[in-house]
Order: structure tokens, then C-alpha cells, then sequence
């Protein structure tokens, strides 16, 4: 069978797959984009970012139904359908991934739905409904993704055993929900259920809930968890898991005791994979690490010199907008270009409030031997926090003392995904923290804090009082 | 409070210590001279940047060492350096954890144009930021931040990049460092011989400023289309002048010599010729004509050739500019001068008169365009009027750089220099 030619193909259409593609074309170049899924958008639109936030905002509305009762608002108790919100869910992705698909189309960029695998270094064979197709291309870009881990021991085949994927799709609202991992998609489903009516218990190895996060940072969504989920267990175990009748039987170890409860539904959320296996990539010189994500250089180049490999597949911290800078560095590359990441790569995470973060966590900053200074400005002291009842939050900064540059900046509160965008510009502009103190914020907004904790490191935020420190 | 050295100028970031004039327990004061420092420019002598008793110091003679190293050290009065540093606005009167430490910038010899990092690994800025499409521009261009100073702070904005770029053009462009590093192959690999198969030799090491004359004397012989144009000028008139009022300055302190009457001559000639005050900036093609006029003396020392400036000839008396001739001299001489008073030169003098000879060929100093070289005066017979009578002749020597200057413009100049040393006024001698 003749094979197609190309300049470039990517495999994986996800956030960095299709950026990839698209750039790729804008510069010029012939390129064909190979999904396995007839949907573009991979995990992220999908089954990711984009579902598990049109869930929040649908359940936060619940929960506001319900905290309103003070503001002389009373609402009856609301009435879920759960088959609504799920295709409501649905028609948003159907919206985005047929953009995706209309861009590509528009681009001229060809997509090809099926299986992709290696042949060589400059081959692909790809396994589409109408049968086999060979793609001959002079680069790649490997853009596979990641799936959400699922130990052995809790892969009881029972679809109640769910991970995010089934999650996501909300068969039904269980009575009694076990998520096992405290990280970000555990506590961000953890709320979606918890407001939908289930009695969420979390399970936590670690001594943290959100460990990434400073955990001052991280006390405000601890705290609204606790109140709104049945339990957190943190230094827990779950050693078995079986199914009995219509329930999973968990058996775990918390505070030297061994459990043994029922739940209806368990949502395993304790990392994710690496798309890597049955890719073929073992008949080209690309080279996998232990944990078999791809190794790149800085170039986001394989060990095989035609083989490029950007976003999950590629390791290190597994967020959509990382994949997108590494896609166009990729194609930079190709480009004869020159693109390296170097960028500051923001965290957020949707719980509620939510928490997000760039540059050097304090964590990070003590480990490495930075030397820092802290300023925090408290949302109990926001007007605007106050307007709509959410001081339960925090603006917080790493300001190096010599210097006065932002190493880092990180914010827990409602709306801080949307704030810490700021933080991630001031960054990379180089912005000392009097930059951000002499910019004007509007008022009343959130971002003020902002502006009120860079002003706080000087002594004299406006709505906080700070003791003046020793004078110089 | 620490003294450390300061930024020394161009293509000059680290040197040796010659001398420390300043011992433990001394009492200075702010822009005292406490060392001697020699480099490839010059040797000169490093103000401190704080006042106070010495409490240690840190070098010794012998010793090489960088701009930010430590000097010495002073306790009390210490008062800062004179420029104040570009401080944050005061708007921030409270109290701030930490203070803003804003490298002092160290008064005398800084030079606006920032050294061009030359070798891999020559770091100018420890701590680089810029923003993210300027980070791209440099990566696009294989610049290391590293290597572009920025401000005070590191931040390095498109325009730090651009003029890194330029001044790289503009080293490339200096033919002689193109053959000293970047092509060695274009010069004879040099050979050493064993003169001692022939006789008795004594070795001496290349000093640094022998190195800076050889280099800046090739890179001139190289890049200069050079002509030098001969004449004959009559100074019995400027030795009767100087005879007349030679006691008059003795009496204020001040040897009269003809030195003051040359640098006068030749300000009134280059004000009537500017274009020999010029300098050709063949990175951005124009020829930047200097409307000020500082002459460079050329001074014969022990170590070597040092060409001091004196600023402003044409606005000075003549009994200024003896006095600092006199004082300048000195300070060559016993190497105290600063590199600051090395810069700035808008042309040369080379006066060999005090020692002999007559015509040479002087090599112009880059990036002026025209050298004047007097030779030894002598009486000599002159056909004056019809008559052979004798007068003091001054052989003169004008090279010029032809890639500037035309032959007829160079005649002309000569002409009026005649003239100016000629018919010098009495009126600018008298005090």
C-alpha cells in the first residue's frame, strides 16, 4: 500500500497535539495529525480539564443555592437530573472539539483517525476503520498523553471503581463516594460529588492534602473539604478492595486501625501514565525512562533525532498549557528556530476556594537554599472578598530580599486560577514586587491583594495592618 | 563598609595591583587614591568609594584582581560614593525587611560604553532577566544574557541587546583584535629565538601597558590610511614670548614652557578645521565631529608612553594650562594618573622637541583622526626679506587619517598652524 507523505505528523491531538499541528501549518508546513479518538481535544477536552470544570461550576451553583439563606435569598432544594447535566457537559465538548476540528480543517492540516504505530524512525503505520495506512513523514511529534493510573489491587474490573475518566461521565450520585488521593483531581471531583449530595471520604498516604501547594496555602480548601466532605484521612492506606453486591468493600489502615466500610463508588486518583506502550517507538532510537515517558532534550528532541515528543508523554508536570509552550518550542525546533522551555509554568487547582501558584513554592525555595521574604496579604482584609462572602483565602509572595524580584507567588481563593495569571506576566517580565505595588488594580476586585501584598512587603498595604519590622 | 573596585572602563574589568598607598589603621577620606592598580589600559590609582579608618585590607602588590573585589575595609564615617545610587522612589518610607542593595556605582572611571564580553566565559551580568520575547531574541542570536550587562539589577530590555550586538559589530570591526583573536593565521606565528646563542641577554616580561601600547599601536598602523605631512615653523617669536614671561610664571609657581603654546596653536588651528577634531564611527558611517577640544599630550615615562588629556585648551589661559601641564606631567610620570584622565582625547600631541630630532612620522591615536609631532628647534639660516638671517625652525610632522581628511584640507591646516605659532598674541601670554 502506497503511504503518504509528509513534513511533519503528530500523533495525539490533545492540547499539545493539536497546537503543535496548527503551528506547524501556520509556518508553513505539510502536516498530518493522527488521533486514535474521532473526538480532537484529547484528555483535556475530553475527559479532563475542560468536563471536570463545566462540572464545578454546575455544582458550585448548588452549593451558592444553599449558602444564601443569610442574604435573605432562600432557594427550594435544588432538583438534580443528572442525565441534563451530563449532556449539557457533553455539548460543551461537542462545541470545542468541533472547533478543533474546523481550525484543523481550515489550516489544511490533515487528521487522520486511528491507531499510530512506528514502523521506524521516518515511518508510521496507522490503523484507521477503513484499514491500514502508512505515513512517511520527515519529523514527529509525539503527542500521546497520559491516563490516569489504576493500581492492580483496586482494578476490580467493576465499573464502580472508577477513575477520573468515569468520574467525569457521572452515572449516577453514590450515597457514600471513597476518593483514594488527596491531589488535584481527587479534591476537585471530591467537591463536584460532595456538592451533587455524596458523602465524600478521602484517603491521603501522605501527611498533606494538595502536597505541591505550600500548606498555608492549601488551609483554606482543607478546611471548606472538611466542612463539606465526610472525612479526610491523611497517612491512610487502602489495602483491599472487593466487591460486594451493588457496594465495594475498601478495607484500609488510618491512625493504627484496620478499616472495613462499604462505599458505593471509589474514585481512584493516585497519579497518571504514560501513554507509551504499543506506539512501536522500540523499532526508532527514542529512549523511555523508568517510568516510560519519553526522554527529550531541552530542544523537546528524543534520543531519535526525527522524533519529537511534547506534553505528558514527555514527563515532568502534566498540565495542558506546559504541552502547549512545548509544542510550539517543538515546532520552533523543526523550525530551524530556536525554542527552549524556560518558562514559568502556573499550577492551579479548581477545588473550592481554589489555590494556584508560579515560580518557587516556599517548599521549593527552602529546599533549594533560596533566600526569600514572605508577605501575605489576608482576603479577610478584601472589600471584594467580603462582597461575596468568600474571605476564605490568602495572597502570598516570595520576594527575594536583595533584589525585591517575585521568585514566586501563589493564591488561594475563589477566582485565584483566573488571578494568578498576573503573577505568571510579572514573572516573566522580571517585575520586582514595587513593580507590582506601584501598578493600580481596580477597585474593588481581587486582584488587589495582589497589589496590597506587594505593598505589604513594604509595610504599608492600605486595608492590613503589618507591625513594622526592625528598620533597616 | 567595603571598598571595592570599581568599574574601570572599557574592555578593562580586572588588573594588578601596583602599590597600596594606605595602611591598616589610616584614616581616609572619600575619593582618596588608596591603591594603584595597572591593567591593559593604564596604571591608575582607584579612589575609595567610603571614608573612614582602614580596618583590613584585602590586597597586596602583585596581586591581580576584578571590578567588585574587595579592597579594604573602613569602619565609621563612612559615607557613600558620590553619585547616589539610583535609589527607589521614597515612597516607601516604612520600614522594609530587607534592604535594596543597589550596587553603588563607583564615581571616577566608569565609561559609558559597556565592555563587550570577548571570551566564553567572561560573565558581566550574575543574574540576567528579561522579559520572555527578549529572552527569545537572545537565543535567536546566540547571546548569553549572561554576558549583556543590564542595569543595576541584571534586567536586560531589548535595547541592552541591540547595543550588545552593535558593540560586538563594532569589535569585530577593529581590525587588529580581528587579527590578534579571532584569525591568528593572518599573522606569522611568532617564533622564539635564542638570542643568547649570540651573546649576553637580559629578559624583561611584557608589562601590561607595553601590551596596551603594542596592541593600540597596531590596531592604529592597520586600520589608518595614514599620511603625514612635513613643514618647518618659525618659533623664534614664541621663544622671545616665552622668555619675556617665563620669570612672571616662575613667580606664581609655574615653569612657562612652549608646551602652552603649542596646545594653544593647535586649538585655534582645529577650531578653524574641525574636521580634524573628528572621529570616524564606521558602524553607523558618520564622521561625529567633537565641538569640544581636548588635546592629548603625549608623555615619554619609564614605563612607557601614557597620553594624558587636558580638556577644554581652547576655553583655558595659558597659565592654566601650564599649571596643568605641569601637574599632569607629573602624575604620568609617577604613574598616579587615572584612566579617567586618559579619556576623552579629540587630538594629539607628540612633542619630542625636549629630547631631540626632527621630523617623524607619529602614528595617530584611534580613534582620533590627526597626530601632531614636533620635532627639536634649532637655528637655522632663512631667506627672510631677500636676507639669510637666522631663525629657531621647528620641524612638525602632521599625520592624519586620509580616510577622513584630503590631502588639500591637511595643506591648509598647516598653513593656519604656521600662522597660529607665527603670529601668536601677546595678550595670551600675559598675566
Amino acid at each position: 500500500m502506497d503511504s503518504i507523505k509528509t513534513e511533519i505528523v503528530v500523533v495525539g491531538a490533545g492540547p499539545g497535539g493539536y497546537a503543535a499541528a496548527f503551528y506547524a501549518a501556520d509556518l508553513g508546513k505539510k502536516v498530518i495529525l493522527i488521533e486514535r479518538e474521532k473526538k480532537l481535544g484529547g484528555v483535556c477536552l475530553n475527559r479532563g480539564c475542560i468536563p471536570s470544570k463545566a462540572l464545578l461550576y454546575a455544582t458550585h451553583q448548588i452549593v451558592n443555592s444553599r449558602e444564601s439563606a443569610h442574604r435573605g435569598i432562600t432557594f427550594a432544594e435544588p432538583k438534580i437530573e443528572v442525565d441534563k447535566l451530563r449532556a449539557w457537559k457533553g455539548s460543551i465538548i461537542e462545541k470545542l472539539a468541533g472547533g478543533v476540528a474546523s481550525l484543523a480543517k481550515m489550516r489544511g492540516v490533515t487528521v487522520i483517525t486511528g491507531r499510530a504505530y512506528f514502523e521506524g524512525s521516518n515511518k508510521l503505520r496507522v490503523e484507521t476503520e477503513q484499514g491500514q495506512q502508512f505515513v512517511e513523514y520527515d519529523k514527529a511529534i509525539l503527542a500521546v498523553g497520559s491516563a490516569p493510573a489504576m493500581p492492580k489491587a483496586f482494578d476490580l474490573g467493576n465499573p464502580r471503581v472508577m477513575t477520573s475518566t468515569e468520574a467525569l461521565e457521572v452515572s449516577d450520585i453514590p450515597e457514600n463516594l471513597l476518593v483514594i488521593g488527596g491531589g488535584y483531581i481527587g479534591m476537585e471531583l471530591g467537591f463536584v460529588y460532595s456538592a451533587l449530595g455524596s458523602k465524600v471520604t478521602v484517603v491521603e498516604a501522605m501527611d498533606a492534602i494538595l502536597a505541591g501547594a505550600d500548606a498555608d496555602l492549601a488551609r483554606p480548601v482543607v478546611a471548606n473539604a472538611k466542612k463539606s466532605f465526610k472525612e479526610i484521612r491523611l497517612k491512610a492506606r487502602v489495602t483491599k478492595m472487593a466487591t460486594v453486591g451493588k457496594q465495594i468493600k475498601v478495607d484500609s489502615e488510618f491512625n493504627g486501625e484496620k478499616l472495613s466500610e462499604l462505599y458505593d463508588r471509589v474514585l481512584v486518583s493516585v497519579g497518571r501514565v504514560p501513554n507509551s506502550a504499543d506506539l512501536g517507538l522500540e523499532n526508532t532510537k527514542a529512549v523511555l525512562d523508568e517510568k516510560g515517558f519519553v526522554k527529550v532534550n531541552s530542544q523537546q528532541q528524543t534520543d531519535d533525532p526525527s522524533i519529537y515528543a511534547i506534553g505528558d508523554i514527555a514527563g515532568g508536570i502534566l498540565l495542558a498549557h506546559k504541552a502547549h509552550k512545548e509544542a510550539r518550542n517543538a515546532v520552533e525546533n523543526i523550525h530551524g528556530e530556536s525554542g527552549i522551555f524556560e518558562s514559568i509554568i502556573p499550577a492551579v487547582v479548581f477545588t473550592d476556594p481554589e489555590l494556584a501558584w508560579c515560580g518557587l513554592t516556599e517548599a521549593e525555595a527552602k529546599e533549594k537554599g533560596v533566600a526569600y521574604v514572605i508577605s501575605k496579604f489576608p482576603w479577610s482584609a478584601s472589600g471584594r472578598a467580603l462582597s461575596f462572602d468568600r474571605t476564605d483565602g490568602i495572597t502570598k509572595m516570595l520576594i527575594d530580599p536583595e533584589t525585591e524580584r517575585v521568585l514566586g507567588v501563589g493564591i488561594c481563593g475563589a477566582g485565584a486560577g483566573e488571578l494568578i495569571a498576573e503573577a505568571v506576566l510579572a514573572m516573566e517580565m522580571g517585575a520586582t514586587v514595587e513593580d507590582i505595588a506601584l501598578t493600580i488594580h481596580a477597585h474593588p476586585t481581587l486582584s488587589e491583594t495582589l497589589m496590597e501584598c506587594a505593598e505589604a512587603f513594604y509595610g504599608h498595604a492600605t486595608h492590613t495592618f503589618t507591625k513594622r519590622k526592625s528598620a533597616e | 563598609m567595603d571598598v571595592k573596585l570599581p568599574k574601570l572602563g572599557e574592555g578593562a574589568d580586572s588588573g594588578v595591583v601596583v602599590g597600596i598607598f594606605v595602611k591598616e589603621g589610616d584614616t581616609i577620606a572619600n575619593g582618596q587614591a588608596i591603591m594603584e592598580l595597572e591593567n591593559e589600559k593604564a596604571v591608575a590609582s582607584i579612589p575609595s568609594t567610603a571614608a573612614g579608618v582602614v580596618e583590613k585590607i584585602y590586597v597586596k602588590a602583585g596581586d591581580r584582581i576584578s571590578v567588585g573585589a574587595k579592597i579594604l575595609s573602613v569602619a565609621g564615617g563612612g559615607s557613600a560614593p558620590a553619585p547616589a545610587p539610583a535609589a527607589a522612589p521614597a515612597a516607601a518610607p516604612a520600614a522594609k525587611p530587607a534592604a535594596k542593595k543597589v550596587a553603588a556605582k563607583p564615581a571616577p572611571v566608569v565609561e559609558d560604553d559597556e565592555p563587550v564580553a570577548e571570551s566564553a566565559d567572561e560573565i558581566v551580568n550574575e543574574n540576567p532577566f528579561a522579559s520572555p520575547s527578549v529572552r527569545k531574541a537572545a537565543r535567536e542570536f546566540g547571546i548569553d544574557l549572561h554576558k549583556v550587562a543590564g542595569d543595576e539589577s541584571g534586567r536586560i530590555t531589548a535595547e541592552d541587546i541591540k547595543n550588545y550586538i552593535m558593540r560586538l559589530m563594532r569589535a569585530a570591526a577593529r581590525p587588529a583584535k580581528v587579527v590578534a583573536e579571532a584569525a591568528p593565521a593572518a599573522k606569522p606565528a611568532p617564533v622564539s629565538v635564542d638570542f643568547s646563542q649570540w651573546g649576553p641577554i637580559l629578559k624583561k616580561p611584557v608589562t601590561p601597558l607595553r601590551k596596551v601600547i603594542a596592541r593600540r599601536m597596531s590596531e592604529s598602523w592597520n586600520s589608518v590610511a595614514r599620511v603625514t605631512q612635513f613643514d618647518d615653523i618659525d618659533f623664534t617669536k614664541l621663544g622671545e614670548l616665552r622668555k619675556k614671561f617665563a620669570a612672571d610664571y616662575e613667580k606664581k609657581g609655574v615653569k612657562l614652557t612652549l608646551t602652552p603654546f603649542v596646545l594653544k596653536a593647535v586649538a585655534a588651528t582645529l577650531k578653524a578645521h574641525p574636521i580634524f577634531n573628528s572621529s570616524l564611527d564606521e558602524v553607523a558611517s558618520e564622521i561625529v565631529i567633537k565641538e569640544y577640544i581636548h588635546l592629548g599630550i603625549a608623555v615619554d615615562t619609564e614605563q612607557g608612553l601614557m597620553v594624558p588629556v587636558i580638556r577644554d585648551v581652547d576655553k583655558k589661559s595659558m597659565f592654566d594650562l601650564a599649571k596643568e601641564l605641569e601637574t599632569l606631567a607629573a602624575k604620568a610620570r609617577d604613574r598616579k594618573i587615572s584612566a579617567d584622565e586618559m579619556k576623552g582625547g579629540t587630538f594629539t600631541i607628540s612633542n619630542q622637541g625636549a629630547i631631540g630630532g626632527a621630523h617623524f612620522t607619529p602614528i595617530i591615536n584611534l580613534p582620533e583622526v590627526a597626530i601632531l609631532g614636533l620635532g627639536r628647534g634649532a637655528m637655522k639660516p632663512v631667506v627672510r626679506d631677500g636676507q639669510i638671517v637666522a631663525r629657531l625652525l621647528t620641524p612638525i610632522a602632521l599625520s592624519y587619517d586620509h580616510r577622513v581628511i584630503d590631502g588639500g584640507s591637511a595643506a591648509r591646516f598647516t598653513v593656519d598652524l604656521v600662522k597660529a605659532f607665527e603670529n601668536f598674541d601677546e595678550a595670551l601670554v600675559k598675566i
